[in-house]
């Protein structure tokens, strides 16, 4: 076994600090849940471990004066699903979060680590896709704001620079009168990670004849990334959930998605399941938003 | 390079150097000769490893033992009280919600969790704390019934 090194950081300026002095050696720590299976497996043998899970700053989750939904990296996601900022302001996240695993991951993994991981199958940023949330980074520069529709990139590879820390990430305010929905399919009811199809959606229309004005949506688990689809997001304008939009959307699922087979479910089948799965959750956001229901 | 830390399991201090890389988990059983946490799929999966960390359930597979440096760590030998088991060990062993044994430490845990939280939880509040946790004997059933045992009494 390689000897590795451990540094325990508190503060975000002391991890960016750290992290440019170990340079490619350093591998940043949050919760350990992602990481902990990769060096399980002896798929990473980290060389210098930057823990930042005790950084109490990044914890924090509030809505700033703006309106603007903050999230910080290290909050769990048991801190997000309990979290009456959240519940007030983005509902959504509550939907994501309770379909995450069980509590006990829940209760180590971090928003943060699953946008850095940026696995496909992750719900996190599939409903952040949705939100079209901003994740704000610390580096040697400083801050530096990245869409979340920029952010995943490829394979496990996302917009984060190697010597910068993820610090939170930013939820414009969400206009009153909107509707937003989650919807994961899964097997089984829990522990069903690998496998699912996931997508979020958030909807804005109008009071009067109830047409979309704004529509995000995410999909999880149709693709080496998690997909954000301004194609299909923008055919959504100006209509009224009807069965001819939901099959052009069907249509447009499985003309621009590329999902990856796997030893259960085909990628046709999984195209079959991101269209059905993007309907109701349209459906669901829709309803609330006409509802105009607390869960918006 | 070795990391000095303190674990503070169920209540009694151990200062002990580990590698930055060693899990709580392994470190339990193999350095403090606490075998009773199990350790089986280490990816999170299964759910056998489960412990309290700061009253929280979490996977000690998962878990870096210096992530858990002077942090209050309980496991189930801590649920014993005077040699005597607990209530909820009693039912497990009343209700047959016990056959090879493996997943039980994490299926306590998870109780223990759960009763603490929500002392009189109704059966699918129970069968939703469970759903992380893996069982190949039981069918389950025999461990809610032993959890809403001691939920009722
Ligand atoms: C059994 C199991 C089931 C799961 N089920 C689900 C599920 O249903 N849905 C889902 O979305 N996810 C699921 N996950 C994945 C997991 O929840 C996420 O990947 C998790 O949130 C990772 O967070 P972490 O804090 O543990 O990250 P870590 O493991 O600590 O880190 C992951 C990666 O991100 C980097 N990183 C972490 N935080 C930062 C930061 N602030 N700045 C820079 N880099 C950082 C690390 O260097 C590392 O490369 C599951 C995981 C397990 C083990
Ligand atoms: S051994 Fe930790 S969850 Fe299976
Ligand atoms: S009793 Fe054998 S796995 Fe549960």
């Amino acid at each position: 076994m390689t000897a590795c090194l451990y540094t325990r950081l508190d503060t975000v300026d002391d991890a960016v600090q750290c992290l440019a002095s170990a340079g490619e050696d350093g591998h940043v720590i949050a919760g350990g849940v992602a990481l902990g299976i990769l060096m399980n497996e002896r798929l990473v043998k980290p060389v210098h471990l930057l823990d930042i899970s005790r950084i109490d700053a990044l914890k924090r989750i509030e809505v700033t004066a703006e309106g603007v939904l903050s999230i910080g990296a290290l909050a769990t996601h048991q801190e997000v699903l309990t979290s009456a900022a959240v519940a007030a302001t983005c509902p959504l996240l509550i939907e994501m979060s309770s379909e995450i695993a069980c509590e006990r991951i829940r209760n180590r993994g971090t928003i943060g680590g699953s946008i850095c991981l940026g696995d496909p199958q992750g719900d996190p940023p599939v409903a952040l896709l949705a939100l079209d949330a901003v994740v704000r980074a610390a580096g040697p520069q400083g801050l530096r704001d990245i869409p979340i529709r920029t952010f995943f990139q490829d394979v496990y590879t996302t917009a984060l620079q190697s010597d910068e820390i993820l610090q939170e990430i930013r939820i414009p305010r969400i206009p009153d009168g909107g509707g937003m929905a989650y919807h994961k399919f899964s097997a089984r009811r829990a522990m069903d990670y690998a496998t699912t199809v996931s997508a979020a959606v958030q909807l804005a229309c109008d009071p009067d004849d109830g047409r979309i004005i704004n529509a995000g949506l995410g999909l999880g688990g149709v693709g080496v990334t998690p997909v954000w689809s301004k194609a299909i997001a923008d055919g959504l304008l100006n209509a009224t959930p009807c069965p001819e939009i939901f099959a052009w959307m069907r249509k447009m699922v499985h003309e621009e998605l590329s999902p990856i087979g796997d030893h259960l479910y085909s990628a046709d089948y999984k195209s079959h399941v991101a269209a059905v799965i993007l309907r109701r959750a349209t459906e669901r956001a829709y309803n609330r938003a006409v509802a105009g229901s607390d869960r918006r | 390079m070795s990391v000095d830390i303190s674990l503070r399991v169920n209540g009694a201090e151990h200062r002990l150097a580990v590698e930055p890389t060693e899990t709580l988990v392994n470190v339990l059983r193999n350095r403090l000769g606490m075998t009773g946490t199990h350790k089986d799929c280490t990816m999170g999966i299964c759910g056998a490893c489960t412990i309290l960390l700061n009253g929280q359930p979490v996977s000690s597979c998962l878990l870096l033992a210096c992530q858990a440096d002077g942090e209050a760590i309980r496991t189930i030998e801590g649920l014993e009280r005077d040699g005597a088991l607990s209530l909820l060990q009693e039912a497990f062993l009343r209700y047959g919600a016990v056959q090879c044994g493996f997943c039980t430490p994490g299926f306590l845990m998870i109780a223990v969790a759960l009763l603490e939280k929500n002392p009189k939880p109704d059966r699918n509040e129970i069968i939703d704390a469970l759903k992380g946790n893996l069982c190949r004997c039981t069918g389950y059933t025999k461990i809610v019934d032993a959890i809403e045992f001691v939920a009722n009494n």
